[in-house]
């Protein structure tokens, strides 16, 4: 698959076939992300790949917390900047209000939006899940370099046909996702990324992804 | 270009031909990276490309300059233990022997550095930076999206080399270019050109760690 088709039909899937992944494509896909770049060559990343019964486990220990709301989350993770601008806000509610409009859930029906939104604690019924960490005292940099790898799995995951959602959501239930994958303590949970194949008709799998203009993020200089 | 060639043959590029870069083809590459992802689709990322007069007023800038103190962040994370220096230090000596420089070598060593002023001979020279209120997971998605540019680059024939060297003069590139110290934080530069196929430098092999030592997989049969 072409680079630019990889980019462009990746997109964040929420309705998974219960097709099940061949794990040599993981492997391969995941031995041949290795080549993703780092600063300072640091390759800060770190992952567990989960499927059947311990990816079942971890769905239930999360169901069980989920009713509680807030109060069920784990220590706050820095999800959400503070004092970010309302231009931020306006791209989530974009992309959000796309997502309900095609799902056709009103915005009063706040019971069809939170099933919705639980939908992500089983994965979107993807079959396999990769929770991201890495070591407590990476920085910034780092971070940015995980991304990086992150971006490289996803795009060849595309060229191997399957399809992937990264979801920070996970972080608010960060004691349950500890513990079923015995994550060292000195290391900080990023993600999860759902991954499998996409239901191709589904309306949530179709929408138009609303993005920023070019020219607002991007200036040209001496051309 | 197939994406898994285009993974294995983007490589930081520290050698370019003076070869111009179409900027039809960076338009493009930069249109299409627009759809890389990110948490709640904030698209963190914010970009300045330069290249003919503009860059090399700035690059001539940043030689007459002492580097700012301190960088823009931490290049290295503080109290990293040796295991992440030894992977700098494999993929140094690498490139070292396969130049066939000595390691000990401190001028030649500065040289290299000092490369890293006019972006390896590049052309064109992306500045990317983003709003200093972003946390870790906005710095992942300005990855993601430097990521997906690299690779639509080498969909199109040229190479990169995202550069935290630029972090080291960071103010000076933000007051060059207009974008505020005070509101925004640079990350990296990236070099973006034809790659000399010739340099040494280009052609080494690349060292990385094994895959198992950073991903583990449970429930697999």
């Amino acid at each position: 698959m072409d680079v630019s088709q990889a980019v462009a039909s990746r997109r964040s899937v929420r309705q998974f076939r219960p097709d099940p992944v061949d794990p040599e494509v993981l492997r391969r896909v995941l031995t041949k992300a290795q080549r993703s770049p780092s600063g300072s060559n640091i390759q800060p990343w770190h992952a567990v790949v989960l499927t059947g019964e311990p990816l079942a486990r971890l769905q239930l220990a999360v169901a069980a917390e989920f009713p509680k709301g807030r109060a069920g989350h784990s220590i706050p993770f820095h999800m959400n900047p503070v004092g970010i601008d309302g231009i931020y806000r306006e791209r989530l509610f974009g992309v959000g209000e796309s997502l309900y409009a095609a799902l056709e859930i009103s915005r009063d029906d706040k019971a069809g939006r939170l099933r919705q939104y639980a939908r992500n604690y089983k994965g979107f019924g993807a079959p396999v899940m990769m929770l991201v960490h890495t070591k407590a005292y990476m920085g910034q940099a780092q971070w940015a370099d995980i991304g990086m790898w992150l971006q490289t799995v996803m795009l060849l995951l595309r060229e191997e046909g399957l399809d992937s959602c990264p979801q920070l959501c996970w972080a608010d239930y960060t004691k349950q996702v500890r513990a079923c994958v015995a994550m060292p303590d000195d290391h900080v949970f990023y993600c999860g990324i759902s991954i499998g194949y996409r239901e191709a008709e589904a309306a949530v799998n179709t929408f138009d992804v609303p993005r920023a203009v070019l020219d607002d993020v991007v200036r040209f200089e001496g051309f | 270009m197939n994406v898994a060639d285009a993974v294995a043959s983007r490589r930081s590029v520290r050698a370019f031909l003076d070869t111009p870069v179409d900027p039809a083809a960076l338009r493009r590459v930069m249109e299409a990276a627009q759809m890389a992802p990110s948490g709640c689709n904030y698209q963190p990322w914010e970009a300045t490309i330069l290249t003919g007069a503009p860059l090399r007023e700035l690059q001539a800038k940043m030689l007459a300059a002492p580097f700012q103190q301190p960088e823009e962040y931490a290049i290295t994370p503080v109290d990293v233990p040796a295991e992440y220096p030894r992977r700098l230090k494999e993929i140094g000596a690498a490139r070292a022997k396969a130049e066939g420089i000595d390691e000990a070598d401190k001028a030649a060593r500065a040289d290299v550095v000092r490369q890293n002023f006019v972006s390896f001979g590049a052309p064109v020279v992306l500045m990317c930076y983003m709003p200093r209120v972003m946390g870790p997971p906005q710095w992942s998605d300005v990855g993601m999206w430097l990521q997906t540019v690299m690779l639509l680059l080498r969909g199109e024939g040229l190479d990169s080399c995202p550069q935290e060297f630029m972090a080291m003069h960071g103010k000076l590139i933000k007051e060059f270019i207009g974008v505020s110290d005070e509101s925004h934080i640079l990350f990296c530069g990236m070099a973006i050109g034809h790659a000399n196929p010739e340099a040494i430098c280009n052609t080494y092999q690349r060292t990385r760690i094994p895959v198992d030592s950073a991903v583990r997989y449970l429930g697999f049969d």
